[in-house]
């Protein structure tokens, strides 16, 4: 299948700013290059540090890259400038790891959630509210607490209101950046039913990014180890997890506790 | 007290000493413009209810002030001539908050005058004056503020959020423009205008010059605020919706600059009322007729008024109470900030 996202040597380097004589450049991402067809699953995993949430921030659109290129429906946004971007960003919808700090503390739950709609301007008022509520009642957000403050919110809560706001935009790319590390396996569970729904009837496309290794292989066809800004070892999941080749994959694998039985669906075939 | 309490309070506080100054026609007996030559630099006239025969009055009531024979800038009361305070009464006309049309005053006693604060060296009623005065030195110190913090978002915000060049041309101008002296700069700016001007003209050029100046010290602060906010996740992620620079700047940005902008106003506008204080005592700023608190004071600048008329210095004095208002409303504000929650914590670890 045609890819939806192409990657090919994205590199992005940090000006470091500890010593001021000498001004070194951090390599966060170093040549990194795969693709993902529409409709598929890929995990990226790694250890801390090792440029995950740099490589989401720059296919996301938020972060230039410093060289490289990427292609989302054939279209290079390496290279796209910023009037096109804007257009492009909203297909393209990023989960930040630290929901307390996405959303604004003093908006209203609903508020927050419709603010992608109001800025599409394409709904009125009863459409965008009907859709929203919909989507917060399939994340578990009850409708009455739409008005309460965001900061009244659990750190569960709060990760499903932004995932429910980033589907209001019914995305073609979905990048999920420690999304549901935080919340407890039942709601992990939960989130993942939806997504695996959205999934199966929009053929909406995930990169999911952690770094625990048999969450990544339960909820993705394929999973791309990353360390120190380089992509080390890709291939489908089972292969990864069954016969890792790298080290650095290995040392994941050693990471993750062992649980009995899986909360999460099973992945797909 | 708790915070939001203490804000209250103050801007409470603040509200009835402005309410006064703005409805100064009604609480002014006179208009402050009108001469009465014959009673140059008259000392207040002392409120009396019990009078010399030891008789009680229900109306609080002056007696009239003549001069000690002998001499001729010396008043005595005039125990046979009493003048009682009447409330509510016609008087010179005005204009009420500048456009209203109306003659009520508070007090006053349709021919005889009262002067509860004494005049100045044409017999000008100096309550009238030092309260129509008041509305020329805040009006210019709240404007100032307004246009000094509103330029200073602006550039801040900008340099900021759009960073790398432009950041670092508009802090070079900032650093600039914080090293200008000022005061010598109005000299100049003043010495390109015709020797007179109008009063209006002298109150913008005021507020311009104080913008001018003080634009750079906030534009330093709110620089530093969109910083850091910029790279907040929920800006980012409205980045990531499709929102354009300018509605992040206004929904995102701006709110969260408010409080630094709301403390900063407290702290300016007291300052900028010194400001027209100053520029007006040296003679540069709004001319007489028309009283400011400034121009006010420049009769000190005389020295036999120095020493002898001690009830034109209140104009000095009448500034105090503002000025403990707005010094309290920004320590109050300054409370809620971040800044102050992070010090507290950090001086908390440390005990
Ligand atoms: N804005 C920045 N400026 C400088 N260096 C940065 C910046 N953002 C990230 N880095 C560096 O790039 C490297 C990769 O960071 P990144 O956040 O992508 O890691 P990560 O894989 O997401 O880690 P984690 O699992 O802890 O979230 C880190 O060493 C970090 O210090
Ligand atoms: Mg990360």
């Amino acid at each position: 299948m045609e890819p939806i996202l192409k990657v090919e040597n994205l590199t992005k380097r940090y000006a470091k700013r500890n010593s001021a004589r000498t001004p070194q450049e951090f390599l966060a991402l170093d040549s990194v290059s795969f693709a993902v067809s529409a409709g598929a699953t890929l995990a990226i995993v790694g250890e801390s540090g090792s440029g995950k949430s740099t490589l989401a921030s720059c296919i996301a659109c938020l972060e230039p890259p410093t060289a490289g290129n990427f292609w989302f429906e054939g279209r290079n946004l390496a290279q796209s400038a910023e009037s096109e971007l804007r257009k492009i960003r909203p297909q393209i919808q990023l989960i930040f790891p630290d929901s307390a700090s996405a959303l604004s503390p003093r908006w209203s739950i609903l508020d927050i959630a419709v603010e992608p709609l109001v800025l599409q301007g394409k709904l009125g008022r009863k459409e965008r509210n009907a859709r929203t509520f919909f989507l917060l009642e399939r994340v578990g957000l009850a409708a009455d607490m739409a008005e309460r403050p965001a900061a009244e919110l659990s750190g569960g809560q709060r990760q499903r209101l932004a995932i429910a706001r980033a589907l209001t935009l019914d995305p073609k790319i979905l990048i999920l950046d420690e999304a549901l590390s935080a919340l407890d396996c039942s709601v992990q569970a939960q989130i993942a039913n939806v997504l695996l729904e959205l999934q199966a009837s929009r053929g909406m496309t995930f990169l999911f990014i952690t770094h625990d290794l048999t969450m990544a292989a339960h909820l993705a066809d394929e999973i791309a180890v990353m360390s120190r800004g380089r992509i080390v070892e890709q291939g489908p999941s089972t292969k990864i997890v069954r016969n890792p080749d790298h080290d650095a994959t290995r040392q994941l694998l050693a990471a993750v506790p062992r649980l009995p039985r899986s909360p999460w669906p099973a992945a797909q075939p | 007290m708790t915070r939001r309490r203490k804000i209250v309070f103050w801007l409470f506080v603040l509200g009835g000493l402005h309410g006064i100054v703005l409805c100064a026609g009604f609480f002014a007996p006179y208009d402050p413009v009108e001469q009465d030559r014959i009673n140059p630099y008259l000392p207040p006239m002392h409120l009396h209810i019990v009078d010399a025969e030891k008789h009680l009055h229900l109306r609080p009531f002056v007696y009239a002030s003549r001069l000690r024979p002998g001499t001729f800038d010396q008043y005595v009361e005039d125990i046979r001539q009493t003048r009682p305070l009447k409330f509510f009464v016609a008087g010179a006309p005005y204009r009420l908050f500048g456009f209203l049309p109306a003659r009520l005053h508070l007090f006053g006693d349709g021919k005889e005058r009262i002067y509860l604060l004494g005049t100045d060296a044409f017999g000008r009623d100096q309550l009238s004056r030092l309260l129509f005065g008041g509305q020329i030195s805040l009006f210019s110190g709240l404007l100032g503020a307004g246009f000094t913090l509103s330029i200073g978002w602006c550039i801040g915000a900008a340099a900021g959020y759009y960073g790398g060049w432009r950041d670092d041309m508009l802090m070079r101008l900032v650093e600039l423009f914080l090293a200008l002296p000022w005061l010598y700069l109005l000299f100049a700016v003043r010495a390109f205008l015709p020797l007179t001007v109008n009063p209006l003209k002298a109150f913008f050029l005021i507020i311009a010059v104080i913008a001018a100046v003080g634009w750079a010290r906030p534009a330093r602060l709110v620089r530093g605020i969109v910083l850091s906010a910029k790279e907040r996740d929920f800006v980012r992620a409205a980045r990531g919706f499709g929102a354009s620079s300018f509605y992040i700047l206004r929904r995102h940005i701006l709110p969260e600059t408010s409080s630094v902008l709301l403390t900063q106003a407290a702290i300016l506008i007291p300052q900028y009322v010194l400001a027209e204080m100053t520029l007006s005592f040296l003679g540069l700023g709004v001319p007489e007729p028309v009283p400011s608190w400034g121009n006010l004071l420049s009769n000190l600048q005389q020295y036999s008024v120095l020493v002898s008329y001690w009830w034109m210095y209140l104009p000095a004095l009448v500034m105090a109470p503002f000025f403990l208002g707005y010094l309290g409303l920004a320590s109050a504000l300054q409370e809620s900030s971040d800044a102050y929650k992070i010090e507290k914590r950090s001086l908390g670890s440390l005990a």
